[in-house]
């Protein structure tokens, strides 16, 4: 991932609110911005800064940041502090000018200007000590928790469009991915996956099986304009579970301008002849003008489609390796005076097929794979997606209101309804079955009430903020086919406080919440055909604490403790089956007790002139980790012996350094370093776990011009992507058990290390009166052939070799 | 004042409407394998006496696998001719697996591989319908030729090969991986 000046550092939410403006605003610099259709005033400026004490020599603000509040959008000075808005009609507008470190100010300007300096300001530096930490209508919710998070959004966000969730994260600093085949992929956060993390999609927890390590989330990536990763135990606010941390996919902000804009992204790719698109059209009625009918009224459609063919390592073709994918959606916002109430809709239809030279029917097979350097089935290219697949459908149903009080405080509702149905198409020999293998229907409703009280300012110029609030969810799913979890039905409910008090250089926040969850598994008895079931009821209490210090003004040291659990899934209680894709036989342990995380965490962060990065460690201790454990008897099956594994618990320790760091060698020339290490141990049994990233380095070259010839914003990259050899992991034992070799830790010593080159070139340019922006990028070039330790088809097939991407976006 | 009321009217209505359950997980629906085999049978006649008929039957090879018929007694250096019977008993009715893989042959081979090489040969006798460099060995039926007095086991494996089949194991996936005890004396 190679970013720009103005994305590629992850921002501390603390440093200053009007670094997470500044990001907001970038997106509406790349052109994310709803353009009307009918105005076309532009406003251009300058803004310098002055020390206030030597009252000398004047400065650009690089990076300063000009927002308009009546159309809620803004721009970013450039390098000699110069900004640009366009789109804009004749009225008389509000503009914040702000920079971290300087005074803000306020202007109210008359367009068109009657004169052209009028837009240009001086900031004066503030020498006293920043009082930065207020909330601001600006900063989302997430934003606000003093907890470790890095986001992906504007420039950043768009080199990454048309890749998965999962592909996109893993340019971020203590992210990673688990892979099954080059198609499937979830996120993992410091050595954490699948029910070890919440995504939460446009505000909503998303349930989709995400237990399952093949199960890829069922997100449309190009619904967000903001993908905000907190990384750690972040179940305050977002519910049990998320010992890991949490996902946030956020949508940009509905528009507020009458009239209708949109915009279209078109990504091609040479690896897999891959292509998408994707369009957006979206509109606003007239605010201005008071009653008239429909005001405050606005609204989005979108959707995307997705086509991909067999990927291709250096040297083969990975046999049906091709995705479809088609998804839409609908939003629906209405905004009074102090209510107002949402209806979106979105569905997510996509086909997944699993690399055919993966499908093992036996052991046997499996040992026969593992020692083929590549391949036996080597295609040429094609489109064809045959068993075996997946095929998903996932839709969300979401209402949301909110009324804010008259003493400023907010309360908000929202309902969503999620249907998750799955597909599992195994390949099938000889009976010409057109039923899946497996068939899961899982159904969420999920209830939120959060209450946000006023901010409340004490005598000694400190703030309070903080909020309340209740979860709610149920579920239910329904199973056909071949067993690999029980129907269910379970209920939970959640009660949380969190407070955060700024005063002068510090910020306090403390957490407490309470969860109680139901779970009823129901089974049938197949000689008597009649159906019993299970019931396990778990309770618990968490808390979180974290202080945050302003060192300097451009140094800032961040500190959290929390504690959070997991009540086991019903995946861990009672999955009971041959896991073909895993060739591992499952067994579930209903004995199993709750994960219990204790998580620490510092940051300290920078924010220099040439300088500026974070660094982070964190410690995340759990008990009752659940992990499979193999057991001393392999299962007997038709197909022979398979090693047979069971839900275990152990303590386990997972702690890290993540760092991530800009240097502005010119003014053009940026060098971005992004690393992240991470050591995970089971305490109990003394050894490795599985499945554990391994340490890793992304390096990138950027040289930026702001403008040349018709191109704006051009700029070119180079990065070299190191991932060290994973050393600690489980030793691979083998025995001999009834004459057949029976593996145990693993199936295969963890991949060599590997280096991959990557070069990206992005501009924006008019094409008649049409403005876009192109990124054009390549990544492995040197076409490497490698294998990844997060790939569960390591075992079988290189990953995929060189892929060049073109990604156009139109914003009309 | 009122419409916050009417606003939260309607989305408490809304959601306990659309969240009324329905309890479908009550319903539980039975285990249902597209392509269990239940039941593996071996079944070899004396070339030399037809009376002689030597079965051995593996059953539940879906669940926990039950050997206690699955002994091949054989007589020291006698040939016999053997077939493979496979069928899936979770159906009803039983599902002839045998049937479906002779009407698929030019994707399927039978591969016996006894535990030492001269415990017994085997050598398949029917060929499918695969186009030039084919026809290939099925496996459905074969010879077998039994050693000297000994004991051991023959691995039957049912290869699935398709676009693949080439006469070799090597291509393809088991859907069946099997050892039948073997007993000559």
């Amino acid at each position: 991932m190679q970013s720009g000046p103005f994305t590629q550092r992850t921002y501390r939410k603390l440093t200053s609110h009007c670094i997470c403006l500044w990001l907001v605003l970038c997106i509406t610099r790349f052109g994310w911005g709803q353009n009307s259709t009918v105005c076309t005033d532009s406003l251009t400026g300058q803004i310098q800064g002055q020390d206030t004490r030597q009252r000398s020599e004047k400065l650009a603000l690089v990076g300063a940041t000009v927002y308009v509040r009546e159309v809620g959008k803004g721009a970013v000075a450039d390098s000699n502090g110069y900004f640009r808005l366009t789109g804009l009609c004749p009225g008389t507008y509000t503009l914040d000018y702000q920079f971290i470190g300087y005074k803000k100010q306020t202007r109210s300007i008359r367009l068109p200007l009657a004169d052209p300096t009028s837009s240009s300001v001086t900031l004066l530096s503030e020498n006293v000590t920043l009082n930065e930490v207020t909330v601001t209508e600006h900063r989302s919710e997430a934003q606000q928790l003093l907890q470790t998070q890095v986001s992906l959004s504007g420039a950043a966000l768009d080199q990454t469009r048309g890749q998965s969730l999962g592909e996109s994260l893993k340019s971020l600093a203590g992210l990673y991915s688990i892979q099954t085949g080059p198609s499937i992929s979830k996120p993992v956060i410091h050595g954490l996956y699948s029910n070890r993390i919440i995504i939460l999609n446009n505000g909503i927890r998303q349930e989709d099986q995400q237990w399952g390590t093949e199960h890829a989330p069922q997100v449309d990536q190009f619904l967000a304009s903001r993908l905000t990763v907190i990384k750690g135990a972040a179940s305050i606010r977002y519910g049990s579970d998320a010992i890991g941390g949490v996902i946030l996919v956020e949508p940009k902000a509905m528009p507020t301008q009458p009239g209708i804009g949109g915009e279209v992204n078109v990504v091609g790719a040479t690896n897999g002849g891959m292509g998408v698109a994707s369009g957006m059209l979206e509109g606003a009625f007239s605010r201005t003008r008071p009653g008239k009918k429909l005001t405050g009224l606005s609204w989005r459609l979108q959707g995307t489609i997705k086509r991909s063919g067999y990927v291709r390592t250096p040297y083969y073709f990975l046999e049906n390796t091709s995705y479809h994918e088609n998804n839409f959606s609908g939003d629906i916002h209405y905004d009074h005076k102090n209510w107002g109430a949402e209806v979106f809709y979105s569905q997510f239809d996509t086909k997944i097929g699993l690399f055919t030279g993966a499908q093992v029917g036996s052991l046997a097979d499996l040992y026969a794979a593992i020692s083929r350097p590549e391949p036996l089935a080597q295609p040429g290219f094609s489109y064809a997606l045959n068993r075996p697949y997946q095929d998903v459908q996932h839709d969300l149903l979401k209402i949301r209101t909110y009324w804010r009080f008259k003493n400023e405080s907010t309360l908000t509702a929202t309902f969503a309804r999620q249907k998750n149905t799955r597909r599992e198409y195994d390949f099938i020999s000889f009976s010409g079955a057109l039923n899946p293998e497996l068939y899961l229907r899982l159904i969420t409703h999920t209830t939120d009430l959060i209450w946000e009280h006023r901010d409340i300012k004490t005598t000694n110029s400190g703030q309070w903020s903080g909020s309340v609030g209740f979860n709610g969810i149920t579920q239910g799913n329904v199973r056909q086919y071949l067993f690999l979890i029980p129907n269910f039905r379970n209920y939970g409910a959640g009660l949380f406080g969190i407070e955060r008090y700024a005063v002068g250089r510090w910020t306090l926040e403390a957490g407490l919440r309470y969860d109680y969850r139901w779970l009823r598994a129901y089974f049938l008895n197949e000689a008597t055909t009649q159906t019993y079931f299970t019931t396990h009821n778990w309770q618990n209490a968490n808390g979180s604490l974290g202080a945050a210090y302003q060192l300097r003004p451009d140094l800032t040291l961040t500190a959290n403790v929390s504690t959070a659990w997991r009540a086991p899934n019903v995946a861990d209680l009672y999955s009971n089956g041959l896991h073909q894709s895993a060739v591992a036989y499952e067994r579930g342990n209903p004995n199993l007790q709750p994960e219990q995380a204790y998580n620490g965490n510092l940051v300290l962060a920078y924010t220099g002139h040439r300088l500026s990065g974070e660094v982070g460690i964190y410690n995340n201790l759990i008990h009752n980790y659940i992990y499979l454990k193999p057991d001393s008897v392999p299962v007997i099956r038709q197909r022979g012996a398979f090693p047979s594994y069971s839900y275990a618990q152990v303590q386990a320790r997972f702690r890290g350094i993540d760092a991530t760091l800009t240097y502005k060698l010119t003014s053009q020339l940026t060098l971005t370093t992004k690393n992240s290490l991470l050591f995970a141990y089971n305490q109990t049994d003394r050894d490795y776990l599985v499945f554990i990233p391994p340490n890793r380095s992304d390096n990138s070259l950027r040289y930026d011009w702001a403008r040349l010839g018709r191109l704006s914003n051009l700029y070119v990259s180079v990065s070299g992507l190191y991932v060290a050899r994973q050393n600690r992991a489980p030793a691979v034992t083998s025995r001999q058990e009834n004459g057949d070799v029976i593996f145990t830790g693993d199936f295969a010593p963890p991949p060599p290390a590997y280096f991959l080159l990557g070069a990206e070139l992005g501009f924006a340019a008019k094409v008649g009166r049409q403005s876009m922006s192109v990124i054009l990028t390549g990544s492995n070039l040197a076409n490497v052939d490698y294998r990844d330790y997060l790939n569960r088809f390591r075992y079988f097939a290189d990953e995929p070799g060189r892929n060049i991407s073109l990604k156009v976006r139109v914003p009309f | 004042m009122q419409s916050i009321r009417t606003a939260l009217w309607t989305v408490l209505a809304v959601s306990f409407l659309a969240g009324a359950c329905k309890n479908d997980e009550q319903n539980v629906a039975p285990t249902d394998d597209n392509e269990a085999l239940t039941t593996a049978i071996l079944s070899l006649t004396n070339t030399a006496n037809a009376q002689d008929v030597v079965t051995a039957t593996i059953e539940n090879l879906n669940t926990t696998a039950d050997f206690t018929k699955a002994t091949l007694n054989l007589k020291a250096n006698a040939t016999y001719s053997g077939a493979v019977q496979l069928y899936d008993k979770t159906q009803t009715p039983t599902l002839d697996a045998t049937t479906e893989i002779r009407e698929k042959a030019n994707e399927h081979l039978f591969v016996y591989t006894p535990s030492a090489a001269n415990l017994l040969t085997v050598t398949i006798t029917d060929k499918d319908s695969n186009p030039t460099p084919g026809p290939y060995p099925i496996g459905l039926a074969f010879t077998l030729k039994a050693g000297v007095a000994a004991m051991g086991k023959l691995k039957v494996q049912l290869r699935h090969q398709p676009n693949a089949k080439n006469g070799t194991s090597a291509p393809g996936s088991d859907d069946l991986n099997v050892d039948f005890p073997v007993t000559i004396i």
